[in-house]
């Protein structure tokens, strides 16, 4: 489905962060909701965010790679106040924002926030999964508590 | 190039929260000329400029257009924060690209962190530099390095189990410190009540763990020891200086707090540096976010990863309300950027040379003789020094 958006309309729909020829295809990986993180196809190592060749082995054989999302918070703060964002009330409590250490990727870590739960539970060791909401109307990477 | 660089003119102006009506080139330009003046040659024998990369400030090419330089053969504008300008400088003389070098630092209060900077309309400029000329706020979610200073500061509470008065300590020293420095924008006392009840911007870290903005400016004048030799009997030389990051330096991908770029700093420092941290008079650990400061302290050697808390605390001297490490050595004496204001260091720097020179009035460390600055903090700009009068 992202295939067909062209680079113009890529920078269109995010035009919050700068996209380049080494980040596009995460970007059009939002849009079909699937977390794209860089490996590579030589030596097998994960990066992010999306550079132009592996930092390990200056392969140019990138792949960019589904992963599932799940993983544990490894950094977690609480925003007072911040960046404006649709759905993000400061005057009614902080935001969480995390970075989870991604499981199966040789610890690459992926930043953002965790929805439905109370803020004060968003700590480091937390276990979180994959989810998806909507910015702007298009889909933007979430993490929510994994049960279990 | 170890003792072969000296620092021989000094200049600055004061820190304010609000300058008032002058601009970030002409606060520049005063501190250049009172630079040039305290280091008592033309300016004619300037031949290299290095200016820093501060929003506001003026370039190197526009620092010699205002000053009516003559022909300068080494000109550049490193990133913040200060020693990668001194670094830049010092090569340029050794290597013989210049012989005398003017470097400063202009720091403008800006839309994003100033309410009265917002509505200053001459500012407003600032406000698209700030985005890389995107079209759209970035998202909360995005770690830049501010933030990343917050997260990180989180996993130290996480990993260390220490409470947020750890934090406050820091704040307080540079606080009590900068009541003893005229120059300083912050000097009302402060206490461990008034940190805690303090507003919180990202949790865990509140308004007294980030660095003051403020309007001022840094200048220094370089030169080969030699030169400095015949323009002062005790010149202030730059004994040691690196910077320092590792290969992962994304925020939110640095390898831990116990390997990032301070790591990089101290292990190239003690290998060019005579002398180390139970030889120094005056210590200066960076202080942009007070998390920055306990990373030194412990990386440099004073304390455990996870001690810098009980160190100052074993190290506070309660009648001045701050740290004299074994009753001796301050911990940036002229408060820092927490209070002086936030000058990348060049606070530091500047502080650093004036208690070498004797200078320092009542906040002067008897007879010092070594400083040592921790410059800067985890990602990409580490960097540290060491300074010595000969």
């Amino acid at each position: 489905m992202s295939e067909s958006v062209s680079d113009a309309e890529l920078v269109e729909r995010f035009p919050w962060v700068q996209i380049t020829h080494d980040s596009k295809h995460h970007f059009r990986g939002w849009l079909d909701k699937r977390l794209l993180i860089n490996r590579c196809a030589d030596c097998g190592s994960f990066h992010h965010p999306p550079k132009p060749l592996c930092p390990e082995c200056w392969s140019e054989s990138l792949v960019p790679t589904e992963v599932a999302g799940s993983g544990r918070v490894h950094l977690a703060m609480h925003l007072h106040q911040g960046p404006p964002a649709p759905g993000v009330d400061y005057a009614r409590g902080p935001h969480p924002v995390v970075s989870v250490d991604l499981d199966g990727t040789n610890g690459v870590r992926f930043s953002s926030t965790v929805v439905d739960l109370p803020v004060e539970e968003v700590v480091i060791g937390l276990p979180v999964e994959l989810d998806w909401i909507e910015r702007y109307g298009h889909p933007f990477p979430v993490f929510r508590k994994r049960e279990g | 190039m170890r003792d072969e660089i000296a620092i021989v003119g000094l200049g600055s102006t004061e820190f304010r929260r609000d300058a008032g009506g002058i601009s970030p080139a002409k606060l520049a330009a005063q501190a250049s000329i009172a630079a040039i003046h305290d280091a008592g040659i033309a300016k004619g024998e300037i031949d290299g400029v290095v200016g820093a990369l501060e929003p506001g400030a003026p370039r190197a090419n526009q620092m010699s257009a205002i000053l009516g330089l003559a022909d300068v053969t080494h000109h550049s504008s490193p990133m913040p924060v200060a020693i990668f300008g001194l670094v830049d400088a010092m090569t340029a003389i050794f290597s013989g690209q210049c012989d005398t070098v003017l470097l400063y630092y202009a720091f403008t209060r800006a839309p994003w962190n100033s309410r009265s900077a917002a509505q200053d309309p001459f500012r407003g400029y600032l406000a698209g530099m700030m985005g890389g000329g995107l079209k759209a706020p970035p998202m909360p979610e995005w770690i830049d390095p501010a933030s990343a200073y917050t997260a990180w500061a989180a996993r130290y509470i996480h990993d260390y189990r220490v409470p947020r008065e750890t934090f406050g300590r820091v704040a307080l020293n540079m606080r009590a410190n900068a009541a003893r420095n005229p120059k300083a924008a912050m000097k009302t006392p402060l206490t461990m009540e008034a940190y805690l009840q303090a507003r919180m911007i990202r949790h865990p870290l509140c308004m007294l763990d980030m660095d003051v903005p403020v309007d001022g400016a840094d200048a220094f004048v370089l030169t080969t020891t030699e030169k400095a030799k015949k323009l002062t009997k005790s010149p202030v030389v730059v004994h040691a200086a690196t910077a320092g990051m590792v290969g992962k330096n994304d925020e939110d991908q640095l390898p831990s707090l116990e390997r990032h770029g301070q790591h990089v700093v101290v292990e190239a420092l003690k290998q060019r540096s005579e002398v180390w941290i139970d030889d120094i008079d005056v210590f200066f650990p960076y202080d942009g976010f007070s998390i920055i400061t306990l990373g030194w302290i412990e990386n440099l050697g004073f304390a455990k990863p996870g001690q810098a808390g009980r160190w100052m605390q074993d190290n506070w001297d309660d009648a001045r309300g701050c740290v004299m490490i074994d009753g001796r050595v301050p911990m940036n004496p002229h408060g820092g950027s927490l209070s002086e204001g936030a000058s990348r260091g060049t606070g530091h720097l500047r502080e650093a040379v004036t208690q070498l020179r004797g200078e320092a009035g009542d906040r002067q460390v008897p007879d010092a003789s070594t400083a040592l600055i921790g410059c800067g903090g985890f990602f990409f700009n580490s960097q540290g020094a060491v300074l010595k009068r000969l």
